[in-house]
């Protein structure tokens, strides 16, 4: 009456288990990041440049707009601000870094000199934008 | 003449079972090595740090572009007026700490312009989210 149901030949298609399997793959592949974040936690600033102190016991970080760094006044290379900082600072610890930011300069020198401020061993950091630094 | 041995024809599915081991293999490592995130309103890349103090689960989160601009959520503002906002937001408690995710480009004044507001505002500390290396 009925045709008999044809039999498969062994294991069924493989094709849409494939596809199914590189659809995840493309998902997983394009959804997952493998960006390591990190946080810097920073006390807020004072709101104006004048409640920071002026006195000799302050060492000033200048972020300069044409993307450079410089420590009193001296360039230095970015990879070696903590070290130049920690120079600069030695005994002293009881000193004021205050990092002082010229119109034009970026983030990422903020964070390295933020950085190397909290690694310099200083009690207090301050920070204060600037027009222009005279120098 | 010599003559070698035909060797029979595979059936289909044998010669697949190698690739699919293959794709499993990166199916498996992409679940397990990978961490999914919800995507950010704006994408900025991240400053390089090299310090972690591992703070977790803040409030909220202020997105600094590289033009100087500050998102919270959906809505964009200049940096100066972002204090009240958060303020706005958040209400007066929750707002002790906020983490701010800057473009590496990102103006240094517009981010020291937002921390003053964000003082202002009674906000206490700031996390700036920095990228892994040096």
């Amino acid at each position: 009456m009925f045709e008999e149901p044809v039999r498969r030949r062994g294991m069924a298609s493989l094709t849409p288990l494939i596809d199914v399997v590189f659809l995840l793959l493309i998902f997983f592949m394009l959804t997952t990041s493998f960006l390591q974040t990190q946080s810097l936690a920073v006390v807020t600033p004072a709101p104006s440049a004048d409640e920071l102190p002026t006195d000799a016991r302050v060492i000033e970080i200048w972020l300069l707009g044409d993307e450079t760094i410089a420590i009193d006044g001296q360039p230095v290379a970015r990879d070696v601000l903590a070290e130049s900082l920690k120079q600069a600072i030695g005994e002293r610890t009881d000193l004021t870094v205050t990092i002082l930011a010229e119109k034009g300069s970026k983030t990422q020198a903020l964070i390295a000199a933020i950085e190397a401020a909290r690694q310099s061993g200083a009690k207090s950091v301050g920070t204060a934008r600037v027009e222009r630094i005279a120098r | 003449m010599i003559e070698f041995d035909q060797e029979p024809p595979r059936r289909q599915f044998e010669t697949l079972i190698p690739l699919i081991n293959v794709v499993f293999l990166l199916l498996i490592f992409f679940l397990l090595a990978g961490t999914m995130q919800p995507a950010d309103n704006v994408a900025v890349t991240l400053p390089k740090g090299a310090l972690n103090d591992k703070e977790r689960e803040l409030p909220a989160t202020l997105i600094v572009e590289a033009d100087g601009f500050v998102w919270l959520g959906d809505r964009v503002m200049d940096a100066k007026l972002a204090g009240h906002f958060v303020k706005q937001h958040l209400g007066e408690e929750g707002a002790r700490r906020v983490a701010v995710k800057a473009d590496r480009d990102a103006p240094a004044e517009a981010v020291l312009e937002l921390m003053e507001g964000l003082r202002e505002a009674g906000v206490e500390q700031v996390t700036l989210v920095t990228e892994r290396g040096s």
